[in-house]
């Protein structure tokens, strides 16, 4: 689904990814550990295209084409999509129309007909029980005033809606309580399909007891240093990153 | 008429031109020391006035006609067409202005306005009026009274046209009383395009004890048009004004503004919206002043622009006079670009940086629209604006 091929991107004068190399598999799901500043959010911002990531090297391939010139817009038409670690607030503009407004730029890119408001309501109205979103979130203005769980199963709605491919999931478990995080993964594991690829980015092991990871990778200093089956996890949290760099020295 | 003849000239030659007598007309002497504005003038050092002052205008007539009875006030180059029932609406030689306002223009108005047209608004009431401007090159002066009742709540929602006008200098304002204990609404919606008329908006306001102001005005399109007010607070009144400006081409709008908080208690809003493409200025020039009788006074104040275009400007000026310590306080300012974040946010959904841009700008001004709560002028407030930024979004 998407290769990263000896990946080096800067964070203005800093380098932060010093060679990164990751294949997402087909129908997979690939989660990334490692310690603050190893460049977990960097990679999730290059794959995305964020305006803050240089690319100085190395290659992404997503459908065997080369996406680190693309437009961040043409990556999600593609079906790329992150949910964000902080969500943004947007005042003034509506949550309703933002999420027609993008379903329907991905409908027209994919030659299909666009949603009136209403077409549009009845597919939503669908997913916001299954993620105990209260009606009205959806009236509001985007994520204002939303608590960072509302904000984070904002993500997961429009992760739903917009039915991407790949889906990057940066930090989705921080700052939700037991309930939250409960119905954000029911949410997630909904997308599995056996053909969507998943990249969760996490510090901790606890979102991975609902969303059942493929493949642990262990990132640090830019690079990943080990990849391992989801029986990683428990090494970690026993003896911490410092025991895979003693393992590969 | 070029009001350039006002410039420089005695007592005397000035009350042949304005066809007054001094002795009785304090007017004339604030006037003569304020002088006609020009580019060093405090209140239009951001706004272009000597070409205005320099043009050769034709003078509107004022000849009055019977006011017809009808669903809004109509008011056709300064001469009321007609008026709803119920509504008092009729001309007066009123020379009771307040002798302390800032802008020279307040004086001329009403010196060159024969009559003002009185407007008694009385219960709780909403009013439409419409300003319509139909002669071109053409200069229309003309000031109204607007008072309510006390204890009652009114909404006046003022509206323009003026497709003819082209060219022409419209120099309007009112004397506005808000009677004690009493709210009352302005809503301002203004657009002006395709090189249209000029407008200079002088006005006066007095919120009486207790009494609560709300003046929004919502300014779009590509020409010259100033809005100047002083507004005076008694004891525990409020005033709480909006400001959106939309500018394209080679406009230069904004306001200019003194609140005085008079009166104990008295608290004050004032935020200010502005969007500004291609070579268009905006102006936010503020003063709030906290007067030594208003203790516990509360002013706020705050202005926020976004520049689309390269050579756009805004000259944000919001100023805090304080003579007190018993009070609370904050103004601000900011001037910048559409924030990126979001920006961002809305592209990596697939919604194109164009759309997105558009997206963002309007939400920017749905902020201040949005705080008109009436459904039906709301909807005709954001289709004003939206109307205006497609049109500029397409060219």
């Amino acid at each position: 689904m998407m290769k990263i091929e000896n990946l080096k991107a800067d964070i203005g004068t800093k380098e932060i990814l010093k060679g990164l190399d990751l294949t997402l598999e087909e129908g997979k799901v690939h989660a990334i550990m490692g310690p603050n500043g190893a460049g977990k959010s960097t990679l999730s911002k290059a794959i995305v295209g964020h305006y803050d990531v240089k690319i100085t090297g190395g290659n992404i391939i997503y459908k065997g084409q080369s996406i680190v010139d693309m437009e961040p817009e043409n990556r999600a038409l593609k079906g790329i999509f992150l949910s964000f670690q902080n969500p943004v607030e947007i005042p003034g503009v509506n949550n309703a129309y933002f999420l027609r407004t993008a379903l329907n730029a991905k409908r027209k890119h994919n030659g299909l007909a666009e949603l009136n408001a209403a077409e549009f309501l009845r597919i939503m109205k669908g997913h916001l029980e299954g993620l105990g979103m209260k009606a009205d979130m959806i009236s509001r203005s985007l994520n204002e005033g939303f608590s960072g769980g509302e904000k984070k199963r904002n993500e997961i709605l429009q992760m739903l809606i917009l039915e991407p491919d790949v889906i990057i999931l940066d930090e989705i478990d921080s700052g939700l309580d037991i309930d939250a995080l409960r119905a954000v993964s029911e949410g997630i594991n909904k997308m599995k399909d056996g053909k969507r690829s998943f990249l969760v980015i996490t510090h901790y092991s606890r979102i991975l007891d609902y969303i059942k990871p493929d493949y642990i990778h262990v990132l640090k200093n830019g690079r990943i240093i080990k990849t391992a089956g989801p029986e990683l996890v428990a090494k970690l949290e026993a003896e911490g990153y410092e025991s895979i760099e003693e393992e590969i020295r | 008429m070029k009001l350039a003849v006002f410039k420089h000239k005695t007592k005397e030659e000035l009350c042949g031109l304005l066809r007054t007598d001094p002795a009785k007309d304090p007017l004339l002497a604030r006037f003569i020391t304020l002088g006609l504005p020009n580019k060093k003038s405090e209140a239009y050092r951001y706004f272009p006035i000597e070409p205005l002052l320099e043009k050769e205008y034709d003078r509107a007539v004022f000849i009055p006609k019977p006011i017809k009875e009808d669903q809004r006030i109509e008011i056709e180059n300064g001469i009321v067409k007609c008026a709803p029932k119920g509504i008092r609406v009729y001309y007066k030689n009123n020379r009771h202005v307040d002798m302390e306002h800032f802008d020279p223009f307040y004086y001329l108005g009403h010196l060159l306005a024969s009559n003002v047209i009185m407007i008694e608004i009385d219960g709780d009431v909403e009013v439409e009026l419409l300003h319509r401007f139909t002669l071109p090159n053409t200069l229309i002066p003309y000031r109204l009274v607007i008072k309510n009742q006390a204890n009652r709540h009114a909404t006046l929602f003022e509206s323009f046209e003026g497709e003819h006008a082209k060219s022409s200098l419209i120099l309007y304002g009112y004397d506005l009383w808000t009677a004690k204990e009493s709210s009352l609404r302005i809503v301002n919606n203004q657009t002006i395009q395709n090189d249209g008329y000029a407008l200079i908006a002088s006005h006066k306001f007095t919120v009486e004890k207790q009494a609560n102001l709300v003046y929004k005005t919502f300014d779009f399109g590509d020409a010259a048009a100033l809005n100047l007010f002083k507004a005076d607070l008694d004891d525990y009144a409020h005033i709480d004004a909006g400001h959106l400006l939309y500018t394209t081409g080679n406009a230069i709008g904004g306001t200019v503004s003194q609140i005085v908080h008079k009166g104990e208690h008295s608290t004050s809003r004032q935020e200010a919206k502005n969007i500004l493409d291609d070579h268009s200025r905006g102006i936010f020039d503020a003063l709030i002043r906290v007067e030594h009788h208003a203790k516990y006074a509360k002013a706020y104040q705050n202005s926020k622009s976004i520049l689309l275009g390269d050579d756009a400007y805004m000259a944000a000026k919001p100023q805090l006079e304080i003579y007190i310590d018993e009070l609370e306080a904050s103004h601000g300012a900011t001037t910048g670009q559409l924030d990126p974040k979001q920006l961002f946010y809305l592209r990596s959904r697939g919604i194109s940086q164009t759309e997105a841009r558009k997206m963002l700008v309007i939400a920017f001004a749905n902020t201040l629209i949005e705080t008109i709560k009436d459904v039906r002028h709301q909807e005709e407030i954001k289709m004003s604006f939206e109307k205006t930024f497609y049109a500029q979004a397409k060219g």
